[in-house]
């Protein structure tokens, strides 16, 4: 609906929306002899910033012919903000205000202008606290889309970096903001991203999970075929190779499309390190996620099915463990796993202060006396341990790991060997069938790109990786 | 469309031949290894007319409905065949439930396998290939491993013991018989980029290889015993052990049922692809329908001796005759 020109009827109808809600600050006053209000949002604006540059600017114009003319002189003659959109509807009108402008309506004309005065609360940057790094940078995103737009473009100064913003979320009104280098990023991805984000229809964006499934394929996946990262240089690092990412208003991580697999075993200290040391941290890495996912299900599967693998010492040494445990080995290590979930669980949920105590009782009295009273064997609780630290190098597939790691431990613990490589076949197929927007997850192990072994099975120079401009196309099939 | 690449096709198609061979029954000797190397060639030359189809723009996809329904019935036979195989060499190799539970175990087990083939067969051609890929190289370092092991228990004299040989001829119809995944060969060439002759130059080179390795090092490690021996390939893994207080047989259980649901994957994919040309309105449950038909299909090889010489020609029909009459035909219509 269109802007009423006649000031009294349009601030009932402003009233009439709002439905009288207590922050929306009607102001009334009269400057250049015509009567204005000036519509605001408490708390989400600057005081000291409105009425340094507004307020004072605004009250103290000559008299004006109409509001016409008072319009034309403060939208030309006075630079009150940086910021100055105008709101020709009251959808955009009240967009503008929830978003922290300060909205001029004036009586006889039938539009407003806003001021970018935002000044709402908001947490400082401060380093991330999922993706910790020794070398690189200690910024981490915050909540607030701009000034994430800002960490970008400090980073990456090229023009040919573009950030999209657009509004999405029918009530929520959630500014997003689409960032790709528009010299790097496949047209074609692009496309289709636009495409994927026009069939967005929600209520509200409160975090990552509310857009992936728009951007993802609508397939069963094991593994999320687009990532998330809360560091902005390694945003910029995923811009530069022609990737999209796109940041949420109100989230401190930004999604970035496509993700591939061999992404998870990467990190920023990686290119700060040795090429050497960084090769053997990766496989260290690799090594980390297959003991993580298999070393219950492969204990489990030895133990009971396959012994002849072990030699005699070994044998002997886990059989006489084994034997004093009251419980089969699968139930051992389906409960150990369980309760370090539930320990896990409880230590994130809780206070951190309690959270400190989570840890002592489950580490100290619960493991300590669990394997004391005979209750769970020594061997088991060490290889659950093993595979459950070994976990978090790769914090980002800890979710999927969790799961597979129980389904391979049923699989092993019922069909030996068998069950687990069975189970693999169906895990190799899903994550190979993972694809979106035809970058396949696997690659490039499969389909096989031997320049792209690069970064993945070794880490080469730094020189001799930038010098072949990589992008993401180079796996697109 | 979707495509594949070289490697894809090669590994999806190793695999089945890996696996056929695990689950070869009979004896083997320096002529049958010989003569598997000349079926392999011969395989080869016969495959040529299908090539020079594909260099042609045609494809089995493309022809009529009749010669894909033989090819489809080819494929699911021989999907029928693999489980047969399955079935018959899951008996000497340790899968813990099969091997105490009887026929039922045995129906666990294949159905577990059946289960799995669904799963990626109904993922697409991409996924399959994809995962054929990685799962080859799995198994090309686990069949290291093995091999190695077994140049330590090797007994060359064993090379020498021709004894057990049905003569030349009927070996090399042994190894012709051996590759009955050419049938999904015949479909997924023409999936395949780049240039068919190249693709199936690289094909059988790798074959040949896998063949060469595979034969040579069971003579070597079970010759002495073969008489004896139903599943030489699977005893010969038995007995290459590299440390003496360590045994290494559950590699090769993983190498084995890796290998058996990515060959029947394959065969119902290929057959699913084709049931879907034939009957464009069957949308719905195919690779399912598929399936069932080749574990059907099972039980007429149940306990047969596969390699004879009615197989060779069944092979040579699907491999030679029929892309040869197609070329005919194109032929004579130009």
């Amino acid at each position: 609906m269109t802007i009423i020109p006649d000031l009294k009827l349009n601030i009932k109808k402003i009233k009439e929306i709002s439905g009288g809600s207590s922050d929306v600050l009607i102001n009334e006053f009269v400057t250049g002899n015509i009567h204005c209000a000036l519509l605001c949002c408490e708390g989400m604006l600057s005081t000291a910033t409105i009425t340094e540059l507004v307020l004072e600017p605004i009250t103290n114009i000559d008299a004006k012919k109409d509001s016409h003319e008072l319009f034309h002189y403060i939208q030309n003659y006075l630079l009150l903000s940086v910021d100055r959109p105008e709101a020709k509807n009251y959808d955009s009108l009240f967009r503008l205000i929830n978003s922290g402008f300060a909205v001029l309506i004036a009586d006889g004309i039938n539009k407003a202008l806003a001021f970018g005065v935002q000044g709402y609360a908001v947490r400082s940057i401060s380093e991330p606290s999922g993706e910790g790094n020794i070398m690189g940078s200690h910024e981490g995103f915050v909540e607030t889309v701009r000034t994430n737009m800002s960490l970008i473009r400090r980073r990456i100064k090229s023009p040919e970096l573009v950030l999209e913003l657009f509004i999405k979320g029918e009530k929520s009104r959630t500014d997003l903001c689409l960032c790709y280098m528009k010299d790097r990023v496949p047209p074609e991805l692009l496309k289709k991203i636009h495409k994927s984000l026009d069939n967005i229809q929600l209520e509200t964006i409160l975090t990552t999970g509310y857009i992936k499934p728009f951007v993802e394929s609508n397939n069963f996946e094991l593994f999320s075929s687009t990532g998330t990262t809360e560091r902005p240089d390694v945003l910029c690092s995923k811009l530069i190779e022609g990737r999209v990412a796109l940041l949420i208003d109100g989230v401190p991580f930004s999604i970035v499309i496509p993700k591939l697999f061999c992404e998870n075993f990467q990190t920023l200290d990686d290119y700060a390190f040795q090429p050497y040391y960084s090769t053997f941290i990766r496989w260290i890495k690799y090594a980390a996620f297959l003991i993580s996912v298999l070393l219950p299900a492969v204990y489990a599967a030895i133990v009971i099915y396959h012994p002849e693998l072990l030699n005699s010492t070994l044998l002997m040494l886990l059989v006489d463990a084994e034997q004093k445990a009251p419980l089969s080995i699968v139930t051992e290590s389906f409960f150990v796993l369980l309760m370090y979930e539930i320990i896990r669980e409880a230590g994130i949920r809780l206070p951190k202060p309690v959270g400190g105590a989570v840890s002592i009782v489950s580490g100290l009295i619960i493991g300590d006396s669990a394997v004391d009273s005979g209750l769970i064997s020594t061997p088991l609780l060490t290889m659950s341990a093993l595979a459950v630290i070994s976990g978090f190098v790769i914090p980002e597939l800890n979710d999927t790991v969790t799961i597979l790691r129980l389904s391979f431990l049923i699989a092993g613990g019922i069909f030996g060997l068998f069950g687990i490589s069975i189970l693999a076949c169906a895990v190799l197929v899903n994550i190979c069938s993972t694809e979106d927007y035809g970058f396949p997850y696997t690659a490039p192990l499969s389909p096989f790109k031997s320049a792209g072994m690069d970064d993945t099975a070794v880490r080469a120079g730094i020189q001799k990786m930038q010098s072949r401009n990589f992008t993401v196309e180079e796996y697109h099939e | 469309m979707d495509t594949i690449t070289k490697n894809q096709l090669s590994a999806m198609l190793l695999i089945t031949d890996a696996f056929t061979l695990f689950c070869f029954r009979g004896h083997i000797c320096l002529i049958t290894a010989t003569g598997f190397l000349c079926g392999t060639v011969l395989q080869f030359i016969m495959a040529l007319p299908l090539v020079k189809l594909c260099r042609n723009g045609g494809s089995v996809e493309k022809c009529g409905k009749i010669v894909q329904s033989i090819y489809l019935l080819y494929l699911l036979l021989w999907g029928g065949m693999l489980f047969s195989m399955l079935w018959n060499a899951s008996d000497v190799i340790y899968i813990p439930y099969e091997n105490s539970n009887g026929i039922w175990g045995k129906l666990l087990i294949a159905g577990l396998i059946a289960i799995v083939c669904l799963y990626s067969s109904s993922t697409g051609i991409k996924a399959v290939s994809r995962s054929s890929v990685i799962a080859a190289a799995v198994g090309t370092i686990c069949l290291l491993i093995v091999t190695i092991s077994a140049i330590f228990s090797s007994e060359w004299e064993n090379i020498l013991r021709t004894e057990n040989s049905d003569g030349f001829f009927n070996e090399i119809s042994r190894g012709f018989v051996l590759s009955g995944g050419l049938g999904s060969f015949a479909v997924l060439i023409s999936f395949t980029k780049g240039d068919a002759l190249k693709n199936t130059i690289y094909y059988f080179s790798g074959k040949i290889i896998l063949t060469a390795i595979v034969t040579f090092s069971s003579i070597l490690v079970a010759g002495g015993i073969m008489k004896i021996t139903e599943f030489p390939v699977v005893t010969a893994a038995q007995l290459s052990q590299p440390f003496p207080v360590q045994r290494i047989d559950s590699l090769f259980l993983i190498i084995f049922s890796v290998f058996a649901v990515f060959s029947i994957a394959v065969q119902s994919l290929s057959a699913a692809g084709l049931l879907m040309r034939i009957f464009p309105k069957f949308k719905h449950f195919r690779t399912t329908s598929v399936l069932v038909l080749m574990i059907g299909s099972a039980f007429l090889f149940s306990g047969e001796n596969n390699y004879n010489i009615l197989y060779a020609i069944t092979v040579a029909f699907i491999l030679l005759v029929i892309p040869s009459a197609v070329l005919l035909k194109r032929s004579i219509k130009k």
